[in-house]
């Protein structure tokens, strides 16, 4: 018994005098090890993981609803829902048969209609969903467990599109639900994944809670991510969301909370040194961040002064702001694609390695013709990954004899004026700061930002025929090896152009409570197979 | 609100007590164990006896002042200089503070810090009680406006200050200036209220009401009657004002709504460092120790001046 | 008497008026862009826009506030543009735990401050008095978020006394909902006691001055009795009303504490709706907030007469 409990029988002794019998909390000491308490990287503000595309709805979504696939942490798709799978030999149809008895958690059966609904709604929001939708000739439900999807073209990327971590996730949801615009929030919440969603406790910005649904058809064998029998070993998971890392960190270390999915580096230090709590990576895919200049105007419409930021740019600045001290946490990122993964490669990234040239970026910079004019930059700053890229990137323009007009504002606010293409002088903008989740950066299929459409790209608007050639040629590649060729020949391309400026590759931790089995390094925290006790 | 009969009590502090006790009652019956008496000094020395706040409070301002003013030539370095790879080094020979996490010198980020908070206290508090001292006047003497101008004073009034700000500056992107007219915007209504009441009472007057029988011009008697009596309450308050726009700067920093980074302001060193406060408490605690002895100061300024100028306006403030 | 209560009363709804024009408007101003952050990193401007009018944020400003304020004064204040719910739920969630802590603040601070001021009149001059003074003037000065990070570490990371964090409901049990406020009440109230101390303090002097307290000791009543019975009675007036004048303080206060000690209290709501930009939740707190200081201080008013029977209007 620690001291606070033992300070706490004392004074309800004196103190239940006057309560009515009231005291102890609520739940007895063998329910509290029933329920799992978790602190998100963010707050839960809305819970439709088709309209709102941010990653802390998608995580608490993964819970809620179920997927047709799922990746494995090889990334391979695998079965979740559906029994079995046919595709005709040039991939155009393809045809899908559910596994039976599978229930939503208002009892009702899931039928091939819902899923039916569920991808139209979901088609119309994904990068990879709007192009099939494109070539889609129809999708309509055989029968109450077959569906079938008939293209005018091949699409062989068919099982990732619909297995992949990338937001938003294909999930499965009553049709009735599903019919909702895609452009508006859905108002009820259910799924027919492992947990339900306690709608009556959801506290928004405060506290989200999940309850076991005994209903879940496991399916069989074993698996990782989002593969596998996702068996829930808690009855209940709390979410409870906390702004301030200072007071997670206090929370996780006084054993209020039990999981906390990403401590600053900073206080892992202290976290390690308490024997009751575990620290790990939490995401071996990581994050890549991201300096975006705007290609419509001066002075970054011009290559040279593109690339003169390139030549200037310390990536281990960037990138020890961010996470501190702790080398195992970065690495330097002379390309756009995640390490670690098969089509990883440094192909055309010279520029970003070796020892920074300021004086020649200076002169490379006068080629282009700038000449002093302020350059806007848009830096949230309650993102602490975006304040921390936005505070380095100041420091270097100044030290280019950049004229910096630092807008420090917040993220809603970056997301607005990031869509604007007007001259920077009238409300637009020439640099702004992101960060891509590794997991989204391992091919070109849901990676809108190394895209070079020029104005139907992602913000910043890059152009750039060689990296779209280079990506077309992927998308063609029959294997692996041919995969790899082509990415060398995107990454070359999007290097030279500079459709973006990566400013390294950099890993978070996760932390739990020593009494906390069963967690997973991956792409977003995996709460089936997590115990505690 | 605040009934007629106690007027204006605002923000500020409540009063302190005068150093002695009325003349009257020490000259009649003694009561030792409620009001010991005090003696009187004579002097410069007996000025700083008879008013240690106005002393210790200017001082301590004054030293803040010139550490402000100053910052570049006490050994500090460019506050906005990074440097990651030497982040979050404890307090040394070599950084009197510390450094952050970015790398920089937390000692030369505290004393340009003076600067802004210095500004936005200062600004705020003149600001405020010339438009405050403008409203009230109209207010005052134009009865037609007074009822439309005093419900919207006290409209603003029933938002809290915090809240008035956290949104004006939503509208906005964040900048010394924006934060300035935010919070004084959240402090007019206390100072025209204070102004109004001043009028209100001053206009009964026999020798206004004289002044006006005879003729004298508006302005005149505003400037002549009205004003000078006006000046002791709203100097009293712009320096609680002053107080209380330094702390809301820094709540305004605290939840992300402040001055930006760039510019370094003990609210945002502090906003910054929060998250370590357990690892590297030195962040958070230089700052704090500055902002909470610059605010005392300027507080325990503004109960001597309460104190000289006019005892009975201890009730009314 | 009851004309005063009437006319006191009526003269709030002008007030309450000009508060909600002045949200209102405030908000419409607003650059920024709820739909923007809504619609996600890969939305395209079209996207946008059509989140935008599927919110009904491109209708012209008097149609949205005469719709606004005809459904407030039904009691609707429309749906958060972030979570869908009713902005009445997401405020009844969360007006407990603000509620909760705004209650004890206060009680804390009235029974600390008060025997403080009234301790420090009664010794004025000597060191307490000056003690007493300067542990007030500190309690203005310290910022609020200051003191609850260091309370938090010394009672509950260090001596674990306390939790760090978090809010329980009252219905599960009295000592667990005030362990969980205490920490956060003290950090608050330390403005709070600092003015109530100091005007009691002050009121207090006054009133010992007066030559009624002189007839009473003549009349041999004890020292304690002379200063608790007829003194405090008589200084209850500006203590009350710095009361509640204070409530704005707690109020703001309370958005930082909330924030420290990860209290799901209205506070958070407010500063999370503002930085996002969500309108409805923002208008519905803020009217929410003005009409508790605007009843309180009504409330006082009328209870002066209770005090004071000199007051009559």
């Amino acid at each position: 018994m620690n001291r606070r409990d033992l300070l706490k029988a004392t004074l309800a002794a004196g103190a239940l005098a006057g309560t009515h019998g009231l005291s102890a909390p609520a739940l007895a000491q063998g329910a509290a090890a029933r329920t799992l308490r978790f602190v998100p990287q963010a707050n839960l503000a809305n819970f439709d993981p088709i309209w709102g595309t941010q990653y802390v709805v998608r995580n608490a979504s993964a819970m809620v609803w179920d997927t047709l696939y799922g990746v494995d942490d090889q990334l391979v798709p695998q079965r979740q829902m559906v029994e079995a799978e046919e595709h005709s030999p040039d991939f155009k149809v393809w045809t899908f048969r559910l596994r039976p008895g599978l229930k939503f958690h208002d009892g009702e059966p899931v039928l091939a209609k819902d899923v039916v609904a569920s991808l139209a709604r979901w088609s119309v929001r994904d990068p990879m969903g709007q192009m099939i939708r494109a070539i889609q000739q129809e999708l309509v439900a055989v029968d109450d467990r077959t569906l079938r999807w008939t293209l005018r073209e091949g699409f062989p990327k068919m099982l990732w599109a619909l297995g992949k971590t990338n937001t938003p996730i294909a999930f499965i949801m009553p049709e009735r639900i599903a019919k909702t615009d895609p452009f508006q929030q859905i108002g009820e919440y259910i799924g027919s994944g492992p947990m339900r969603f306690v709608r009556d406790e959801w506290v928004p910005g405060a506290k989200a809670v999940f309850q076991r649904f005994d209903g879940y058809v496991s399916r069989e064998g074993t698996g990782s991510w989002l593969a596998g029998p996702k068996r829930i070993m808690v009855d209940r998971v709390e979410w409870t969301v906390m702004p301030d890392p200072a007071t997670a960190s206090a929370a996780l270390q006084n054993g209020e909370v039990d999981w906390w999915e990403n401590p600053i580096s900073d206080l892992v230090p202290v976290l390690r040194r308490n024997r009751n709590i575990m620290v790990d990576i939490a995401d071996p895919l990581g994050n890549i961040g991201s300096f975006r200049m705007n290609h419509l105007h001066p002075p970054f419409n011009n290559v040279k002064a593109r690339r003169a930021i390139l030549m200037a740019m310390s990536q281990e600045d960037y990138m020890r702001a961010l996470v501190g001290d702790d080398d195992k946490l970065w690495k330097p990122l002379p390309g756009f694609f995640t390490p670690g993964t098969p089509l990883y490669t440094e192909e055309g990234g010279d520029i970003l390695k070796g020892p920074r040239d300021l004086d020649a970026a200076k002169k490379l910079l006068a080629e282009s013709g700038y000449a002093g004019e302020p350059v806007t930059c848009l830096v949230a700053q309650d993102q602490p990954i975006t304040k921390a890229q936005g505070d380095v990137t100041a420091d270097l323009l100044k030290r280019l004899d950049m004229n910096v007009d630092f807008v420090a504002t917040d993220w809603g606010t970056v997301g607005q004026r990031r869509a604007m293409k007007n001259p920077p002088g009238q409300g637009g903008w020439q640099v702004f700061h992101t960060w891509h989740a590794g997991a989204d950066c391992v091919n070109p299929a849901s990676y809108n930002a190394v895209r070079g459409t020029g104005d139907n790209a992602w913000f910043g608007w890059p152009k750039s025929e060689a990296t779209e050639a280079a990506i077309a040629r992927w998308f063609a590649a029959p294997d692996l090896e041919a995969e790899k060729l082509a990415i060398a020949q995107v990454n070359r391309a999007a290097m030279e152009d500079v459709v973006y400026a990566p400013t390294g590759f950099f890993l978070t931790y996760q932390g739990w409570r020593r009494n906390v089995s069963g967690i997973q390094k991956g792409p977003l925290p995996f709460f089936w197979g997590v115990s505690k006790g | 609100m605040a009934s007629a009969h106690t007027a204006p009590l605002g923000l500020a502090p409540g009063a302190a007590a005068p150093s002695g006790p009325p003349q009257e009652v020490a000259a009649a019956a003694p009561m030792p164990d409620v009001l010991p008496a005090v003696k009187p000094r004579k002097g410069f020395v007996g000025f700083i006896r008879r008013h240690p706040t106005i002393a210790i409070g200017g001082f301590l301002l004054l030293v803040m002042l010139l550490i402000a003013v100053f910052a570049p030539y006490l050994g500090t370095v460019d506050p906005t200089a990074l440097a990651p790879a030497r982040r979050t080094r404890e307090p040394s020979a070599e950084y009197w503070f510390g450094t952050d996490m970015l790398g920089r010198d937390v000692y030369s980020r505290v004393l340009y810090g003076a600067r802004v908070s210095l500004i936005v206290g200062f600004a705020v508090a003149l600001l405020s009680s010339v438009v405050g001292l403008a409203i009230g006047l109209v207010s005052g003497f134009v009865r037609v406006l007074d009822g439309i101008v005093m419900r919207i004073m006290d409209g603003l009034m029933s938002i809290p200050p915090i809240l008035l700000a956290i949104a004006l500056m939503a509208l906005t992107r964040g900048s010394v200036r924006n934060v300035v007219i935010a919070i004084t915007i959240a402090e007019i209504p206390r100072v025209s209220r204070l102004v109004r009441g001043v009028v209100l009472s001053l206009r009964e007057q026999p020798y206004v009401e004289a002044a006006v029988a005879s003729g004298t011009r508006m302005p005149v008697i505003i400037l002549r009657h009205i004003l000078p009596n006006t000046l002791a309450p709203i100097t009293v308050q712009a320096t609680y004002i002053c107080a209380s726009a330094m702390i809301i700067e820094a709540i305004l920093s605290f939840i992300g709504a402040g001055t930006p980074p760039i510019i370094p302001s003990w609210g945002n060193i502090m906003a910054e460092g929060r998250a370590l406060w357990q690892v590297k408490p030195y962040i958070v605690f230089f700052p704090a120790v500055f902002l909470s002895v610059t605010v005392l100061a300027v507080n325990l300024l503004g109960d001597g001046l309460r104190d000289a100028l006019d005892p009975r306006m201890a009730k009314r403030l | 008497m009851l004309s005063y209560i009437v006319r006191r009363v009526l003269a709030t709804i002008p007030v309450m008026a000009v508060v909600a024009l002045f949200v209102f408007s405030l908000l419409y101003i607003a650059p920024g862009d709820p739909a923007a952050v809504i619609a996600g990193d890969q939305a395209t401007p079209e996207d946008v826009e059509r989140i935008r009018a599927s919110l009904g944020l491109d209708r012209p400003f008097l149609i949205r506030f005469g719709e606004w304020a005809f459904r407030i004064l039904q009691g609707d204040m429309g749906n958060s543009i972030f979570t869908n719910l009713p902005v009445t739920t997401m405020i009844a969630q969360r007006i407990e735990p603000t509620l909760s802590l705004m209650a004890l603040t206060l009680l804390l601070a009235i029974f600390i401050a008060v025997p403080m001021g009234v301790v420090a009149a009664w010794k004025q001059g000597t060191i307490i008095d000056r003690a007493v003074m300067v542990f007030a003037v500190l309690g203005f000065s310290v910022p609020v978020f200051v003191v609850g990070y260091l309370l938090a570490y010394v009672f509950a990371l260090e001596l674990d006394w306390l939790p760090v964090q978090g809010y329980t409901s009252f219905s599960e049990g009295l000592w667990p909902w005030l362990e969980n406020l205490i920490l956060p009440a003290i950090a608050l109230g330390g403005v709070y006691i600092a003015l109530i101390a100091r005007i009691t303090r002050a009121t207090m002097l006054e009133v010992l001055s007066q030559d009624y307290i002189r007839t009473a000791r003549a009349k041999g009543v004890g020292q304690r009795g002379i200063l608790f019975l007829h003194a405090l009675k008589n200084a209850a007036v500006p203590i009350v009303t710095v009361i509640g004048i204070g409530i704005a303080l707690l109020i703001g206060g309370a958005v930082v504490t909330e924030s420290v000690f990860a209290i799901p209290g209205l506070g958070r709501l407010t500063v999370d709706a503002i930085l996002r930009r969500d309108y409805p939740v923002i208008q519905g707190v803020v009217l929410l907030f003005s009409f508790i200081y605007v009843l309180v201080n009504l409330a006082i008013d009328l209870a002066y007469t209770l005090f004071d029977p000199r007051i009559r209007y």
